[in-house]
């Protein structure tokens, strides 16, 4: 095995310039394929639930854009439980949106502020994978949350937002609503998100209840309500421990007859992700069904055509390898061999590659989909890589090295002058 | 952007210059190669056929480059096509101040009244201002699903008018024969006790929707007119269906706006479309709306939208873009060892034209030909591939930003851009990958290539 090894080496240092294309050629569909599943599995992640720590959305049953009004909130928090049987959350959060522009005259998105209105204090348990920061960057987050529970006017903002918007930490804001025409909110942004929850570079909190109390005052000061005041909370959303623990959950709210104007729907995180996306299911699928075989295919195929030539032209080599004792299982061994020893280790190379490409110096993928405004390479890439370069070099090679290990010594020797 | 059409047309060459100049410049050189080149074109086809298996896995690799490329490209030519389509010359859209679209906008019924007398607005034969108010709501539609499966919804998008009449005419739509616009209650009474509410929401739909409705439906065909559909705890009637445009309308419901209002809680209009009285007046209008004291507004012309939601479009674009060229260097990588073993296999061949009294010239464009005639017949080969999905219908959004987006259903437009895109991907993937062993065997000295 080991001197098997050894000649696949050898082998592929004798044709240095044909190794290089083909792990280059590698390297680059590797990168695509990589890109691609990264979109892909994120998008997967999102829309599948967790079996631990299911989480619940309950919203306007008919209107997505739809609103509920404040008078659900308190219940809401407990799931609607009445009785002790009934199944209370393990946490909650509430969800409003406020955006508007900081310039009522100039539309454009250096101007544009989307919020996410919500107790601050439940970020960092209901916001995804922001408890999954390090030591150092959950402490600046919660001294940050810290910061808006003393000042309710205090946001956090994602830091792309910050450099968008040209806004320094400690910067003081007016907020020309939007959702909320006419309400308009002054803002001192007290902290970023952490660099390292990168989803989060986009994405600005404020307290829901400073939301509130704006309503209140316009409502006093117009001696009128603010139409969009009436019903503000865009959902409610709620930590359950498991499956059943929602599905009982679900029924009473949907059941309970303090949500009838407007009705309810009661759906967990991931169902509800699902829905948001529909629209770009297809494209999804496309990127899945389409894009990623048709460059595994093409990877395949390059892989395949550098080795068929490889073992073209080694027809002879292959005959004294036979004469010298070597089975045509080794015969096969070797050119596969090869084939996988450079789609392996330029698919792992590739995938580093491209987790610090992407990750480190462009800062993700920019496609916008949805919400999620940029992608990054997972770790687990490295894997793919290895897996996708072995993989395709295995079904490239599989022809060309059956075809070597049929190679019959008299047939070369005859034509041999 | 592409230009979001499947019709060929030789004027919009002038469009489009950078990429005809490169399919022209790419094939003038195969051109001229032919004509300069002195070793006969017969003995490069001849050892492609001969090497029938490496050629033919190279023309596979294009085929897939090319081809996926221009699905890709045709899909986001439909989305362009959509937005394209839908924005009527002279027509000038409303928002509220500060919204640069309907799902941020909220125009109070009283509060705009005096918007529709503007100055400058067209007025049609029975004296009616051509302002079509409208409340554009996202609803939630339960999808049917089987026992024991994970309930489902699917997003819907509604549009309350006040004047069915004013909006199709604003809005330059029509319905398919057959069909009728909406009453002007909106609802129609049902005769069967089992109707909720004891009466349809009477509807118009436009084609793409007609179809998204259909599927969840046991038939999985797109919904006729007099066919019914379940939303916000009623029964929607079909009483006409757009006719198609290829337009964002397609794939929305239109009912009346009370009856939208009172279903989902929105009792405000999202936007005024207005028809200014001259096309070139639209942006006068639009200024003048801007200025209006009453009350903070936006306005813009509908075809400047329209041409904001194609923000989408253009990332995809990008998208599709940095794919077929990451594809494409793969590609050349592919070809480069082809042509390197190529020319590895015929060194003596080499020797011997050079003896023949061909020059390092002729073999450099000898070689440099085969590879791109490869490209050349795998390019075509890809294009006729993509071409398939011309006319395919595909779910996608097209939006300005965050937020602001519509859901669509659209169709894939193979355009001659798209096509010449294919061809000058896989001929520059052939010229790339064939130039390198074509200067190498150039170099080769005629002693050492028969030694």
């Amino acid at each position: 095995m080991f001197q098997l090894t050894r000649l696949i080496i050898k082998n592929l240092r004798r044709n240095v310039l044909r190794t290089v294309l083909t792990a280059l050629g590698t390297m680059v569909l590797v990168l695509a394929v990589t890109s691609v599943w990264s979109v892909l599995d994120f998008i997967d992640n999102q829309t599948a639930d967790k079996a631990n720590d299911f989480k619940i959305l309950i919203s306007d049953k008919n209107n997505a854009q739809g609103r509920l009004p404040r008078s659900y909130m308190e219940s809401m928090r407990r799931g609607a439980a009445r009785g002790s049987d009934d199944v209370v959350p393990d946490d909650y959060m509430t969800w409003a949106f406020y955006g508007g522009t900081l310039d009522p005259t100039k539309s454009s998105r250096e101007n544009f502020l989307f919020l996410i209105a919500c107790e601050p204090e439940k970020a960092p348990t209901m916001l995804d994978d922001l408890d999954q920061l390090g030591t150092a960057d959950t402490a600046r987050l919660n001294a940050a949350i810290e910061k808006m529970r003393k000042q309710p006017n205090g946001i956090i903002m994602g830091h792309e937002q910050l450099k968008l918007m040209n806004k320094e930490v400690g910067g003081r804001i007016t907020v020309n609503g939007l959702t909320f025409k006419g309400l308009n909110l002054e803002f001192e942004i007290v902290d970023t998100f952490p660099k390292s929850a990168q989803r989060y570079g986009q994405t600005s909190i404020m307290n829901i209840e400073y939301l509130f109390q704006g309503i209140d005052e316009y409502d006093a000061k117009n001696k009128t309500k603010l139409a969009s005041g009436v019903a503000p909370i865009a959902f409610e959303m709620l930590k359950v421990k498991n499956r059943q623990d929602y599905e009982r959950l679900a029924a009473q709210i949907v059941n309970s007859p303090l949500y009838t104007s407007p009705a309810v729907r009661c759906e967990s995180g991931g169902s509800a992700v699902s829905t948001f996306l529909a629209s770009w299911k297809d494209i999804f699928w496309g990127m899945r069904w389409l894009l990623s075989p048709a460059i595994l295919v093409t990877l395949s195929l390059v892989i395949a055509n550098a080795i068929s030539i490889s073992v073209r032209e080694r027809h002879q080599e292959i005959a004294v390898l036979k004469v010298l004792g070597f089975r045509p299982g080794q015969v096969m061994f070797l050119i596969l061999g090869e084939a996988m020893l450079i789609g392996m280790v330029s698919g792992l190379i590739s995938a580093g590659f491209t987790i610090l490409f992407v990750n480190k110096f462009v800062g993700g993928i920019p496609i916008p989909i949805a919400w999620f405004d940029r992608f990054f390479i997972p770790q687990v890439a490295l894997l793919w890589g290895l897996g996708i370069g072995g993989v395709t070099a295995f079904l490239g090679s599989i022809l060309p090295a059956w075809s070597a290990r049929g190679v019959r010594v008299a047939d070369v020797f005859a034509k041999v002058t | 952007m592409l230009a979001a059409t499947n019709r060929f047309d030789l004027a919009r060459i002038a469009q489009f210059p950078a990429l005809y100049g490169t399919l022209v410049g790419l094939i003038a050189l195969i051109v001229l190669l032919l004509c300069v080149g002195k070793v006969p074109l017969a003995y490069n086809v001849r050892n492609l056929i001969v090497r029938w298996r490496t050629s033919l896995m190279m023309v596979i690799a294009f085929i897939l480059v090319v081809g996926l490329m221009t699905m890709m490209m045709a899909f986001v030519n439909g989305m362009i096509a959509l937005t394209a389509n839908s924005g009527q010359p002279g027509n000038v859209v409303v928002f509220s101040g500060g919204a640069n679209d309907e799902g941020f906008s909220n125009l109070a019924l009283t509060e705009v009244t005096n918007v529709e007398r503007t100055e400058g607005i067209a007025v049609n034969a029975e004296g009616q201002r051509l302002a079509s108010k409208e409340v554009y709501v996202i609803a939630n539609q339960d999808v049917p699903v089987g026992p024991g499966q994970k309930p489902r919804r699917a997003f819907v998008q509604v549009r309350g008018l006040e004047d069915p009449l004013i909006t199709s005419t604003v809005h330059n739509l029509r319905l398919k024969p057959g069909g009728l616009w909406f009453s002007a209650a909106g609802v129609e009474e049902a005769t069967s006790p089992d109707v909720p509410g004891g009466a349809y929401v009477q509807a118009v739909v436009g084609n793409g929707i007609a179809g998204e409705l259909g599927m969840s439906s046991p038939e999985k065909r797109p919904l006729v007119v007099g066919e019914t559909f379940f939303m916000a705890d009623r029964l929607w009637k079909i009483v006409g269906i757009l006719d198609s445009t290829g337009s964002t309308y397609d794939s929305e419901v239109w009912a009346k706006r009370q009856i939208v209002a009172e279903r989902f809680g929105k009792d405000v209009y999202s936007s005024f479309v207005v028809r200014a009285t001259e096309i070139d007046q639209a942006e006068k209008l639009a200024e003048t709306l801007k200025d209006s004291k009453e009350v903070a507004l936006t306005a813009m012309t509908e075809e400047q939208y329209f041409v904001n939601l194609q923000a989408t479009s253009r990332v995809l674009l990008y998208a599709v873009l940095l794919v077929a060229v990451i594809m494409a260097v793969g590609g050349i990588f592919g070809v480069m060892n082809t042509m390197f073993a190529a020319i590895s296999q015929r060194i003596k061949d080499i020797g011997v034209l050079r003896i023949l009294g061909y020059a390092r010239g002729h073999v450099l464009i000898s070689f440099l030909l085969e590879s791109m005639i490869l490209a050349l017949v795998g390019g075509i080969a890809g294009c006729f591939v993509g071409m398939l999905v011309d006319g395919w219908t595909a779910k996608s959004t097209v939006g300005s930003g965050p937020g602001a987006a519509k859901l669509v259903v659209l169709q894939f437009v193979v355009s001659q851009e798209v096509l010449a895109g294919g061809l000058v991907l896989a001929l520059v993937m052939g010229l790339i990958g064939g130039l390198l062993p074509a200067l190498r065997a150039m170099r080769m000295r005629v002693l050492e290539t028969l030694r």
